[in-house]
């Protein structure tokens, strides 16, 4: 950002009057691309959604508004805006309006980390992945208070349900994304997909690193899908016992905003799964820096996509096979599998990092080839 | 739990959780399996004893009446007079397809088959008396006038026939009255 | 897996919790009216009747055979079953012949009619535990025989096709052939679905061990049907009390096995309905053979006034015992008539059984037991 705000002065001295209110508007401009993205992706998402149900439940989907339905989330949205926002007379009406925004602004956030392409990123924050753990932790609160505030039994079961899944499934979110973390040796997001680079193609991905971040791939995606309260783990939500959970009072763009942020979830969840263990915006066998910077940008944030929207893809599949599992034995697949499993993880990668100096698999078996 | 039902308990997890990944795969991926019918463009067939809305012919009724009687729920209602040739004559015959069940019972008994399920379900109205269909438009009392009036002719002419024939001054039969059913 | 609350714990206090009568997975109207320590179900009473509709007493304002159509009300997934239950009571009654391609088709319908039924059930219960698409599966092959049953009754879930005597029509043309490639079709969907959901890690999770009822509690509190069967209690009134030309035909009684857990839980009920479906197939294969030609509706006066005398008869219906007890006293109109409906008997050892369990349980024991409302009320 001070770069980029040092470089419009020097193009336009007149501004160097007030430094500060260029970076404020650059900071505006890059908050507001990034949240017309959030929300673009989490109306694609509702549509790749009901597309990618209706599929496999041999249906054929939206299909009336707009070419094969692709503006179907512009209806919807439109719908939910014009919805009245009701209110119950019982529920706490501050706590009540203001859930929908935390939950809203834990989601989004975290978009801020996510490394789109070469150096299309917000703010390459040096604890880019810790910083990710934190702010979606607000997410948790944001559903507690929904389901309370609602004054709906329900409502209050589901936010408890979700508050006790959040909290225990962070544990091994956070073991499973170490990995990555220890072989870049960085916490950010950039520097973990530039230690993936390299010329050994797909075999330079963190997921080819070591058979224990092999394995921390899948154990981060099924932990995070029990993060973003998607199937099989979405039981806070739960329609067929809980009525949807701590959204049942929720209407109009209220509601809205738990659908919006649930999609934002899961594209963050898969954003960061492809940039700790996929490769990023790494192109296999390809140097981006050797391109023309607009190029390049645009190469690598296409790359990303496609990695971050099929892992997507994946997670709505998995949510259309699987039935949902019960809260207790959610509770202890978090505490008695995910938990050592992940932390055996982290003890392996550690001492895999100590004992071959960082080196992976591909990379010992590409120097014994020379 | 001992260490192999641990693993083999992951294990199961995996294996089951693919092979059903591996059935809705297919099916994602095969557009044949498609099976809606996009409704107002595309129509499912419509078969031959489809029990649709009721229609009667009423050239063919014969007011019998069955059709009342063995309506489970009251929803025929019909009106009939006695007409100059000594068959009844419908003054009205009303379907009430708000309440009807599209049981068929009706259609079933119904001597000279004149009333029918067409293949139609499709109807919308707005207020509750529309949902009563008429399948005579004509007013009831200018029937009833009508008729009244033929069997008074008839009569009449059966009464200067008769006096013709046997000459009797006396009249026949008075006109008859306007039966109702 | 019940779980205990440890009483010395920080003090708790009971949440009473309206379930239904709108509720996603009561499947209708029921209310259950729970009492729960958190997540755990201290007590659930079932409380019925929002759909009552006073079926009893419709049947003594109606001529015996105008009260057909409402036998579809009964049980609207199986409305061939109940329409034929009904009209085997009423031949008892008044010892009609009925000539034997009828019985035969009344046999096939309510063969086809239970694969349907059983596959709303599978469907349903799939997706009260999460599991959405399995449940479009179901329905997409129910409508084929929804189709099927509308060619030759007319209609897709009312079907009012049987009459006292017979049935209202004979087959059309090629219309076993079309039963026969549903068959075809059909059968393999049953090994898909076992693959897709049934042995699935969670799903066996969610059912094995839950919900456990005993052989001797089944038959002490009256369950009939695949809840009974899920026990492991070989009973079935197609074999154990023939009727129609049940005794014609080579197939199991399926019972539970206590495969994945405790013999009578859910999985077992569960699975019962899914071997059954494979077993009226087998019924269904048979029937087709062995069809004879012939009048397929009795001579049966228009005015039907049966002499005075009662009867009770029962059929194998997909969820159980149907019973119908007729009292005629001479006249068009039965005097008395009452149903006694499975899933009502079934609702008694709801209370029981549901002690302890899990909030999301008691979803699965209303799946399990396969309930179905307006059979409750009537
Ligand atoms: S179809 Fe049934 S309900 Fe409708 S008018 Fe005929 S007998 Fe009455
Ligand atoms: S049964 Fe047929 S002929 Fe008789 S009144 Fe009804 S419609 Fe007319």
């Amino acid at each position: 950002m001070e770069q980029l705000t040092a470089l419009i002065i020097q193009k336009v001295p007149a501004l160097a009057v007030a430094p500060w209110a260029v970076t404020l508007l650059l900071i505006g401009i890059v908050a507001f691309i990034i949240l017309q993205f959030a929300m673009v992706f989490a109306g694609f998402g509702t549509y790749l959604e009901r597309k990618i149900a209706a599929d496999i439940q041999g249906r054929i989907g939206p299909n009336r508004v707009g070419p094969i339905g692709l503006l179907q989330f512009l209806a919807d949205g439109i719908k939910l805006i014009l919805k009245e926002d009701i209110i119950p007379t019982a529920a706490d009406n501050h706590l009540f309006r203001m859930a929908p925004y935390l939950i809203f602004t834990g989601s989004f956030a975290a978009f801020v980390v996510v490394p789109f392409g070469f150096s299309l990123i917000a703010a390459d924050l040096n604890i880019g992945i810790y910083y990710v753990m934190a702010v979606t932790s607000l997410v948790s609160i944001g559903v507690l208070l929904a389901g309370w505030a609602s004054n709906n039994k329900w409502s209050m079961l589901g936010g408890m349900r979700a508050a006790a899944q959040i909290v225990s499934y962070e544990i091994p979110v956070g073991m499973a994304l170490i990995p990555a973390v220890l072989i870049a040796g960085s916490l950010s997001t950039q520097d973990i997909i530039r230690s993936q680079g390299g010329l050994l193609g797909i075999f330079g991905w963190n997921l080819f690193h070591n058979p224990f971040s092999f394995f921390s791939f899948f154990l981060y995606m099924v932990a995070a899908l029990a993060e973003t309260n998607r199937t099989p783990f979405d039981i806070p939500e739960a329609e067929s016992e809980l009525v949807s959970g701590y959204n049942t009072e929720y209407s109009g763009i209220r509601f809205g905003f738990f659908f919006m942020a649930e999609y934002a979830d899961v594209f963050v969840v898969s954003a960061l799964a492809t940039a700790c263990f996929l490769g990023g915006w790494q192109i296999p066998f390809f140097n981006a820096a050797s391109l023309p910077p607009v190029w390049a940008n645009l190469l690598s944030l296409g790359v990303f996509m496609a990695k971050a929207l099929a892992l997507v893809c994946v997670i709505i599949w998995i949510r259309w096979t699987l039935p949902r599992l019960r809260v207790d034995q959610l509770m202890r697949m978090s505490w008695k599998y995910m938990v050592p499993l992940t932390f055996f993880n982290f003890l392996g990668v550690s001492l895999w990092v100590l004992v071959f100096k960082g080196k992976g698999i591909p990379q010992m078996i590409a120097s014994i080839f020379g | 739990m001992s260490l192999k039902s641990y693993i083999n308990d992951i294990w199961e997890a995996v294996t089951t959780t693919a092979k059903g990944m591996r059935i809705t795969a297919r099916y994602g991926i095969d557009v044949k399996e498609e099976v809606t019918i996009q409704y107002p463009e595309q129509r499912g067939p419509v078969f031959e004893r489809f029990r649709g809305f009721l229609a009667n012919d009423v050239k063919t009724c014969i007011s019998c009446n069955m059709c009342v009687k063995i309506c489970p729920v009251d929803c025929i209602s019909l009106e009939a007079v006695r007409g100059a040739d000594k068959k009844m004559v419908l003054v009205s015959y009303d379907v009430n397809i708000g309440r009807c069940m599209y049981c068929g019972l009706c259609v079933e008994v119904c001597p000279p088959k004149s009333l029918t399920h067409t293949g139609g379900f499709e109807k919308s109205m707005v207020a509750r008396d529309e949902m009563v269909l008429h399948f005579i438009h004509e007013d009831a009392e200018v029937i009833r006038q009508r008729v009244a009036r033929q069997v008074a002719e008839a009569a009449a002419k059966a009464a200067e026939e008769a006096k013709l024939a046997e000459s009797q001054p006396k009249p026949a039969a008075p006109a008859a009255e306007p039966e109702k059913k | 897996m019940s779980a205990t609350i440890d009483q010395t714990a920080l003090p708790t206090q009971e949440m009473t919790l309206n379930m239904g009568p709108q509720h996603p997975s009561t499947h209708g109207v029921l209310r259950v009216i729970l009492r729960t320590d958190g997540e755990v179900v201290v007590n659930a009473r079932p409380d019925v009747g929002y759909l009552h509709r006073g079926l009893q007493k419709i049947a003594e304002r109606n001529p015996y055979g105008s009260f057909m159509p409402f036998t579809d009300r009964l049980d609207y997934l199986a409305s061939m079953n109940c329409n034929a239950a009904y009209a085997w009571a009423v031949e008892k009654l008044a010892g009609i012949e009925v000539p034997e391609r009828a019985e035969f088709i009344r046999v096939i319908v309510c063969e086809l009619n239970r694969i349907s039924s059983h596959l709303i059930s599978f469907g349903s219960f799939t997706a009260d535990m999460g599991a959405f698409t399995p449940f479009l599966y179901a329905i997409r092959e129910r409508e084929r025989v929804n189709d099927l049953f509308e060619e030759i009754c007319g209609n897709r879930l009312t079907y009012n096709y049987c009459r006292i005597g017979g049935v209202s029509a004979d087959l059309t043309d090629g219309w076993l052939g079309k039963v026969k490639e549903f068959l075809d079709y059909f059968e393999p969907k049953i090994d898909e679905y076992n693959n897709l959901i049934t042995y699935n890690k969670i799903f066996v999770g969610r059912l094995a061990n839950v919900a456990v009822v005993s052989p001797e509690d089944c038959v002490a509190y009256g369950l009939t049907g695949p809840n009974l069967r899920g026990s492991g209690v070989a009973f079935d009134l197609r074999k154990d009390e023939p009727y129609s030309v049940y005794p014609k035909f080579d197939f199991n009684v399926c019972v539970g096995r206590g495969e994945k857990g405790q013999l009578g839980d859910c999985f077992d009920r569960y699975i019962v309905r899914i071997d059954e479906m494979r077993e009226s197939v087998k019924i269904l294969r048979q029937a087709i053979a062995m069809i004879p030609d012939g009048p397929v509706i009795a001579k049966v006066p228009r005015v039907f006034k049966p002499a005075a005398g009662e009867c009770y008869f029962r059929a194998e219906n997909p969820r159980g015992e149907t019973g119908f007890y007729l009292i005629s006293d001479g006249s068009a109109n039965p005097y008395r008539c009452q149903i006694r409906t499975p899933s009502y008997v079934t609702m008694n050892i709801f209370e029981k059984v549901t002690e302890g369990l899990m909030i999301a349980d008691i979803v699965a024991v209303i799946g399990s037991f396969d309930i179905i409302l307006p059979e409750i009320d009537r």
